[in-house]
C-alpha cells in the first residue's frame, strides 16, 4: 500500500511539477507583467496628462514670447522714434494680455519707454535670445520677467525688452485640469517654488527642492519621467519655454498617492489572483481525482502483485482500467491464475510425493502392523467365544476384537492408498471390462451399485443412476470403483436419515472428457470445509468412524489418471456434489 | 503631502553623507554616465546642469552670492579667467596638480595653472574643431579652409549640393577671422581682415554649405544630415561624434587657426565642503573615468594613462587638435559671441552686409571694453 500511495503522490507530483508549477510561474509573471502594464499606463496617462497641460502653458508663454521678440526686432529697426515705440507698447499691452508691466531699455540698460524696470531684474547685453525669470509673488499675484534682446538688422544690440507677466493663467490651466482620486499637479519654476497647484492651496516662497524628490528630478536634465516615492506616483516634465535666469527649466508635475494612482492595478491583481486561485485549486483537485482514477488499477495492481509475490491465490475480482493499464490488468489476472495453477501444480506433486512416501512406509508399516493385528483380532476372538455370555471379561474383549477391526481397516487404507499411485501394479481386477488403463463408467458404476446394494439398504439410500455418456475413461475401473465407493459411503455417512444419492455422467464440454457427478441430499458441505475435503487424514466424521484418507486417496487416483475432482453444492442446493472430469480414452 | 513633507533622496542603498553640490555642463547622455560613476563610486552628489549660454553669468551671480555655492563646477575653460580674476576659484591640492595631464590639457587652463604657485583648475576634457569626413572620402590638400572648402567642393553633386557642414556660429567662425589675420578680441577682430573673413565665412551658405536651419536645432539638423550621407566634410567638435551611430566610419584631420578649448572642472572659494568637491574632481578625472567618457562620447581626455587606453578615434581628435590654438584668454571672451553670433547670423542671411554687421560687434565689444550696459 505504501507503494501505491506513494505513487499516487508521485502522480500528484508530476501534476504539479508539469502542470501547476508552470502554470504558477507563468500566473505569476503574467500577473506582474499584467500589473506592471497597468502601473505604466497609469505614469503614462500622468505624463501625456502634464503633457497636455505643459502644451498649454508653453503655448500661452510661447505666444507672448514671440511677439515680444517680434516687437522687439521691429523696434531694433527704427530705435529712435519714440511715438512708435509708445504706439509699439500699447499693442503689446493689448494683444499679449497676459502682460502687466512693458519696458523698452537701450542697449545701455538705460530705461528708454514703458514702465519702471523692477529691482533685481538682470536685463544684460549678453543675455542672446532671452530668457524668463524666476518667479515672484506682488500683491498676490504670481508674476515673472521676461527679458528679450532687441538686436536690429544687422544683429546688433539696439536694446531690451522687458516685459512682466502675470501667471494668473497658469493657476487657472492647473485648476481646470480634471484629475484622479487624489491627484494635484503642481508647477515649479527653476529653483523648485511652486507657481501653480491645482488643489488651490495658498503658495509660499519655500522651494520644494530638496524636499520632494520629483521636484528635484524635474529640475535636473531629465525632460520628463515618472518616479514612485515615498508612497506618491510623480510625473514630472520640464516646461521647454519657461527657463529661468539660471537655465533650469520650470515643471509641471502630476502627483497622486501611490494608493489611488495604483488602485486598478491592486484591484486587477487582486482579482486575478482570487481566480486564478481558486482556478489552481479546481485543477489540483481534479489532478487529484485523475491521480487517484489512474492509480486505482495500478493500486489494484500493486496488491495483486504483492498477493502474487506472498504467495496467495489469484482471488480477488477482476482488474479493471482504462487502455494499457487494463491490459495490464487482465495479463496480470492471467499470471496469478497461472501461477496459481503452478503452485497448486507443485504443491500437488509435493503432496504426490509426500504421499507417496507416507503411502511406501505406510505399506510397511500397515504389512507389519497386520499380521500382530490378526493375532490380536483371533485371539481376542478365541477369548471372547470362551467366554459365557454375561461373563465380566466379554466387553472389554469385545472392545479390544473391535478397535482390532478398526485398526485393520485403518491399515486396509493405508495399504490402499500406498498401492494407488502404482497403478502399473495393480493386480486387484474386480472386473475386465476394458483395456487396463481405460474403462466404461456405467459397467463400473453397475458394479458399485451391485457392491453396495446391501448397505444402501440398511441406510435406507436410493442409488440413482444415469449415465448420459457410454464414452471410455482413462482411468483403472479398479480405481474408479474405489473412488465411487468412497463417494457413495461418504453420502451414506452424511444421510443418516436416508435419502438419495444420484450418480450421472455426461460428456464434457469439447467431448474430451466425461463428467462424472455423484450427488446426495444430505447437509452438504459447509465452504470452509470444501477446499480440506481432498487434505489426508481431514475428516468431519466422529472419532473411530472415519480414517479421513477416503477423499484424498480418490482424488489421487482421479488426479493420476489426469483428471479432477471438485466438490460443491447439490444440484437443487442441498446436499452435496461431487464432479469428476476424467478423459476420454484417445483423447491423452 | 509629499510635495512639502517628502524627503529628499528616494534610493534608501544610497550612500550615506552630506552631497557634494556640483554644477555641471554635461549633456544629457554625459549626465547619465556621470550618474552611473557616482553611484559605483559611492557618492552622494547633488548635480545640476548650468546652461551653456548663459554658464558664465549664471556661475557669476552665484559665486557672488557667496551662500548658495557649489562644492565643485565643471565649466568651459574660456570662463576660467572671468571666474580667476574675480577670486572665485580656490587652488588645486597638490596630488591632482601632479598628475600626468597632457600638454593640451596644461594649455587649456594655463591662465589659471599657476598663479603664485598655485594651481585653480583641472582639466577633465579637450575639444575644439577638426575637420571629420567620411572615410571613404580623400582627405583635404592640406588643412587649410580653402583646401577644405574645395575638397567639400569637389564632392558637391544633384543631389547632395551642400556637403560642407560648418555652423554659423562665433566659435566655427574663429578660422576664417584667424586666417585674415583677425582675433576673438574685443580690440582685436579688425576691420579689413574680419570682413573679408565674413564674406568669406557667408558666401559658404548657399554654396557649400546649407542655408542655416532655426536657432537652436543647429546639433540635430547636423546630425541629421550625417547620418543622411548628405554631409562629406563637417567642421565640428567632439561634443557632437558621442551620438553618431556609425563611428568607424569617420577619418579626422586638422583644420589650420581652429579653436581649442576644453572644460575644466572647479572649487569655488565659496564652497562648503571643497575637499569633497576635489575628491568628486579627482574621481573625475582619475584614468578609467576619463577613459569610459573616452570612449562612450568620443572626449578627447585629458591624461596621457587615459588617451593611451581610448579608442583610436579619439587618438585621432587628439592629434587634430594639437595644432589648433586656444582662443585669448580674456574676461571678456565668453561675452564676445553674445555680439559675434547675431552679427554671423546677420551676414549669412543677407539681412546686413559683412561690413555691416561687423560694424555691429565693433560697437558692441567696445560697449564691453567700457564697461558700459549690465554685467
Amino acid at each position: 500500500m505504501r507503494a501505491a500511495a506513494s505513487l499516487r503522490w508521485r502522480v500528484l507530483l508530476l501534476l504539479a511539477l508539469t502542470a501547476v508549477v508552470p502554470t504558477v510561474i507563468v500566473g505569476v509573471l503574467a500577473i506582474s507583467r499584467a500589473r506592471a502594464d497597468v502601473e505604466s499606463e497609469v505614469e503614462r496617462g500622468a505624463l501625456a496628462h502634464i503633457r497636455a497641460l505643459g502644451a498649454a502653458l508653453d503655448g500661452t508663454l510661447q505666444d507672448a514670447r514671440r511677439t515680444v521678440e517680434l516687437a522687439a526686432a521691429t523696434w531694433a529697426d527704427q530705435p529712435d522714434g519714440e511715438r512708435e515705440a509708445q504706439l509699439l507698447l500699447k499693442r503689446l499691452r493689448r494683444n499679449v494680455p497676459i502682460v502687466s508691466a512693458l519696458s523698452i531699455l537701450d542697449a545701455d540698460g538705460t530705461l528708454k519707454y514703458g514702465d519702471a524696470v523692477p529691482d533685481g531684474v538682470d536685463a544684460g547685453s549678453h543675455s542672446f535670445g532671452g530668457y524668463i525669470g524666476d518667479v515672484r509673488r506682488t500683491n498676490g499675484r504670481t508674476i515673472v520677467n521676461l527679458v528679450v534682446q532687441a538686436r536690429g538688422r544687422t544683429g546688433e544690440l539696439m536694446g531690451v525688452f522687458l516685459a512682466t507677466l502675470d501667471l494668473g493663467f497658469v493657476r487657472d490651466v492647473v485648476a481646470a485640469a480634471r484629475l484622479g482620486r487624489g491627484a494635484r499637479v503642481v508647477v515649479v519654476d527653476g529653483t523648485g517654488v511652486p507657481v501653480a497647484t491645482s488643489d488651490g492651496r495658498p503658495l509660499t516662497e519655500t522651494s520644494l527642492a530638496g524636499k520632494d524628490p520629483a521636484v528635484d528630478r524635474a529640475l535636473a536634465s531629465s525632460i520628463e519621467g515618472t518616479l514612485a516615492t515615498g508612497g506618491w506616483v510623480s510625473a514630472y516634465r520640464n516646461l521647454s519655454s519657461y527657463q529661468s535666469s539660471r537655465g533650469v527649466r520650470w515643471a509641471i508635475l502630476h502627483q497622486q498617492p501611490e494608493a489611488d494612482a495604483y488602485a486598478l492595478a491592486r484591484r486587477t491583481t487582486r482579482d486575478t489572483l482570487l481566480v486564478g486561485g481558486i482556478a489552481l485549486a479546481l485543477a489540483l483537485a481534479l489532478g487529484a481525482l485523475v491521480a487517484t482514477l489512474l492509480t486505482r488499477p495500478l493500486e489494484a495492481l500493486a496488491r495483486r502483485a504483492d498477493a502474487i509475490a506472498a504467495g496467495g491465490a489469484d482471488d480477488g475480482p477482476p482488474i479493471r482500467g482504462p487502455g494499457e493499464i487494463g491490459v495490464l490488468g487482465q495479463r496480470i489476472d492471467e499470471m496469478a491464475k497461472r501461477v496459481a495453477e503452478r503452485t497448486e501444480l507443485q504443491q500437488a506433486l509435493a503432496r504426490g510425493d509426500r504421499l507417496a512416501s507416507v503411502g511406501v512406509m505406510s505399506a510397511q508399516v500397515a504389512h507389519e502392523i497386520n499380521n500382530p493385528l490378526t493375532t490380536v483380532l483371533g485371539y481376542a476372538k478365541l477369548l471372547q467365544e470362551d467366554k459365557p455370555e454375561g461373563h465380566p471379561d466379554r466387553a472389554g474383549l469385545e472392545l479390544i476384537a473391535s478397535e482390532a477391526e478398526r485398526m485393520k481397516s485403518i491399515v486396509g487404507s493405508l495399504l490402499e492408498y500406498a498401492r494407488a499411485p502404482r497403478q502399473s501394479e495393480q493386480q486387484m481386477k474386480p472386473v475386465e471390462l476394458a483395456s487396463p488403463e481405460t474403462c466404461q463408467p456405467a459397467a463400473v458404476v453397475r458394479h458399485v451399485a451391485t457392491l453396495l446394494g446391501p448397505q444402501l439398504k440398511k441406510g435406507r439410500t436410493t442409488l440413482v443412476t444415469d449415465m448420459a455418456s457410454d464414452a471410455a475413461v482413462t482411468i483403472d475401473a479398479h480405481a474408479l470403483q474405489q473412488v465411487l465407493v468412497n463417494l457413495v459411503q461418504n453420502a451414506l455417512q452424511a444421510m443418516s436419515d436416508g435419502g438419495t444419492i444420484t450418480i450421472a455422467s455426461s460428456p464434457a464440454p469439447g467431448a474430451v472428457a466425461t463428467t462424472i457427478t455423484v450427488a446426495d441430499t444430505g447437509p452438504g458441505i459447509p465452504a470452509q470445509h470444501r477446499t480440506k475435503v481432498f487434505d489426508p487424514f481431514f475428516t468431519t466424521k466422529d472419532a473411530g468412524v472415519g480414517t479421513g484418507l477416503g477423499l484424498a486417496v480418490s482424488k489421487h487416483l482421479v488426479a493420476t489418471a489426469g483428471g479432477s475432482i471438485e466438490v460443491g453444492d447439490g444440484p437443487n442446493g442441498t446436499g452435496a456434489e461431487f464432479r469428476l472430469v476424467i478423459p476420454n480414452a484417445g483423447t491423452v | 503631502m509629499c510635495l512639502l513633507a517628502c524627503g529628499g533622496g528616494d534610493d534608501a542603498s544610497a550612500p550615506a553623507g552630506p552631497p557634494i553640490r556640483f554644477l555641471h555642463t554635461f549633456g544629457a547622455e554625459e549626465t547619465e554616465l556621470f550618474n552611473a560613476i557616482v553611484v559605483e563610486r559611492r557618492l552622494t552628489v547633488e548635480s545640476s546642469l548650468v546652461p551653456f549660454a548663459r554658464g558664465q553669468q549664471v556661475i557669476s551671480a552665484i559665486l557672488a552670492g557667496g551662500t548658495d555655492c557649489p562644492d565643485l563646477m565643471r565649466i568651459d575653460a574660456t570662463w576660467l579667467p572671468g571666474l580667476r580674476t574675480a577670486g572665485y576659484l580656490a587652488p588645486v591640492p597638490a596630488d591632482l596638480a601632479a598628475r600626468d595631464w597632457t600638454p593640451e590639457a596644461k594649455g587649456l587652463v594655463a591662465s589659471a595653472w599657476r598663479s603664485n604657485d598655485q594651481l585653480f583648475a583641472v582639466p577633465q576634457t579637450v575639444d575644439g574643431l577638426v575637420v571629420v569626413r567620411d572615410s571613404s572620402r580623400p582627405a583635404p590638400a592640406s588643412p587649410a579652409i580653402t583646401d577644405v572648402v574645395a575638397a567639400a567642393r569637389a564632392t558637391k553633386t544633384p543631389s547632395s549640393p551642400y556637403p560642407l557642414g560648418v555652423r554659423v556660429d562665433g566659435y566655427w567662425f574663429v578660422p576664417w577671422l584667424r586666417a585674415e589675420g583677425g582675433e576673438l578680441r574685443p580690440t582685436g577682430i579688425g576691420d579689413v581682415g574680419a570682413v573679408v573673413a565674413l564674406e568669406k565665412f557667408a558666401a559658404l551658405y548657399g554654396d557649400v554649405a546649407s542655408p542655416p536651419p532655426p536657432s537652436g536645432t543647429e546639433a540635430p539638423d547636423e546630425l541629421r544630415r550625417w547620418n543622411a550621407h548628405e554631409l562629406a566634410y563637417w567642421i565640428t567638435g567632439p561634443w557632437q561624434l558621442g551620438a553618431l551611430r556609425d563611428r568607424d566610419r569617420l577619418a579626422i584631420t586638422p583644420l589650420a587657426h581652429a579653436p581649442r578649448g576644453g572644460q575644466v572642472l572647479v572649487v569655488p572659494t565659496c564652497a562648503r565642503a571643497p575637499a569633497e568637491g576635489w575628491r568628486l574632481a579627482a574621481e573625475l578625472t582619475d584614468t578609467p573615468a576619463l577613459a569610459r567618457f573616452a570612449a562612450a562620447f568620443a572626449t578627447v581626455p585629458t591624461r596621457e594613462s587615459a588617451l593611451a587606453s581610448s579608442p583610436p578615434l579619439v587618438r585621432a581628435l587628439y592629434e587634430a587638435l594639437k595644432s589648433a590654438e586656444p582662443l585669448p584668454r580674456a574676461v571678456n571672451t565668453p561675452l564676445l559671441f553674445d555680439d559675434l553670433n547675431p552679427a554671423l547670423a546677420a551676414a549669412v542671411a543677407r539681412d546686413a552686409t559683412p561690413t555691416e554687421a561687423i560694424d555691429g560687434v565693433r560697437h558692441g565689444w567696445h560697449r564691453l571694453t567700457r564697461g558700459e550696459g549690465h554685467p
